[in-house]
């Protein structure tokens, strides 16, 4: 990481992006999933499901993957930018990027029933929930 | 010299911070844009997730062009969040152009929340190989 630098405010910007860079990873936490990662995931709940968007813009939707397994959920893909013979390029914000993350879900889910749609470049997974993961109410008698 | 090695940083959304107040309650986002040229044009790329086609504006005033997406909230309206990592919200961003744009014919399309313009240079401006007798 810390190589020879030709100047000091390029090393201590360098000390500085690691320092934000181990921030961004949970290396220090305890969870098990990987948050610092990509693509960022939002969860929701709507009845009885768990519905999960994801924002990727400009995938081809066979290049997005998506693994279920009990509460285990993995999304993996890559993002193609084709551009035209380019003679000059001015300014790169997008990336190429390919990911692979898994994220632990809330509840358990019912994998023959789960959904996903990919519209105007957001990936919606609807999950719902394993019948044997479902609180059973037992009555007084 | 041994080469230095950075690290990419992860590209979050960038929220837009001006001392303008607005109406409107969502957050305002600047598009990843890539812009590239070509010999005949200037094509841009800017990722809007969420929005779609009929909720772009491009308008153009002055040199300065102007790009606004609204967000479909709709989607969103009977969900509850349980943990969140982005946020939604309508995207916006300007370009200034320069006098090199036929600005007549500026092209844009939409999709999967990708927004493509192509920018045509005006003709003088296009390289020309000249002959040599």
């Amino acid at each position: 990481m810390f190589g020879r630098f030709s100047n000091a405010i390029d090393a201590l910007l360098a000390v500085q992006q690691s320092v934000e860079a181990a921030r961004r990873n949970d290396y220090f936490d305890r969870s098990t999933t990987y948050r610092g990662s990509y693509p960022y995931i939002d969860l929701f709940q709507k009845g009885d499901d768990t519905v999960l968007t994801v924002e990727l813009p400009g995938f081809n939707k066979e290049d997005i993957n998506i693994e279920i397994k009990d509460n285990l959920f993995r999304i993996s893909g890559e993002r193609k930018l084709d551009y035209p013979e380019v003679s000059s390029v001015h300014r790169v914000e997008r990336r190429n990027r390919k990911f692979d993350r898994t994220v632990k879900l809330p509840v358990r889910v019912d994998s023959e029933k789960v959904s996903a749609e990919y519209t105007n470049g957001v990936l919606k997974v609807v999950l719902p929930r394993a019948e044997s993961d479902k609180p059973k109410q037992i009555e007084v008698a | 010299m041994a080469e230095e090695k950075k690290d990419l940083a992860v590209n979050e959304k960038k929220e837009i911070e001006t001392k303008k107040e607005h109406t409107t309650p969502l957050k305002r986002y600047l598009p990843a844009t890539d812009i590239v040229e070509t010999e005949q044009e200037l094509l841009l790329y800017m990722d809007m997730p969420g929005v779609d086609k009929e909720n772009v504006t491009v308008k153009l005033e002055k040199n300065v062009l102007q790009v606004d997406g609204m967000i479909e909230t709709k989607p969103y309206s009977e969900l509850k969040p349980l943990y969140t990592e982005y946020n939604i919200g309508n995207y916006t961003r300007q370009f200034e152009l320069s006098n090199k744009i036929d600005q007549s014919k500026i092209e844009a399309s939409m999709k999967d929340g990708v927004l493509s313009l192509v920018l045509p240079k005006v003709a003088e401006m296009q390289p020309r190989s000249i002959q040599i007798n």
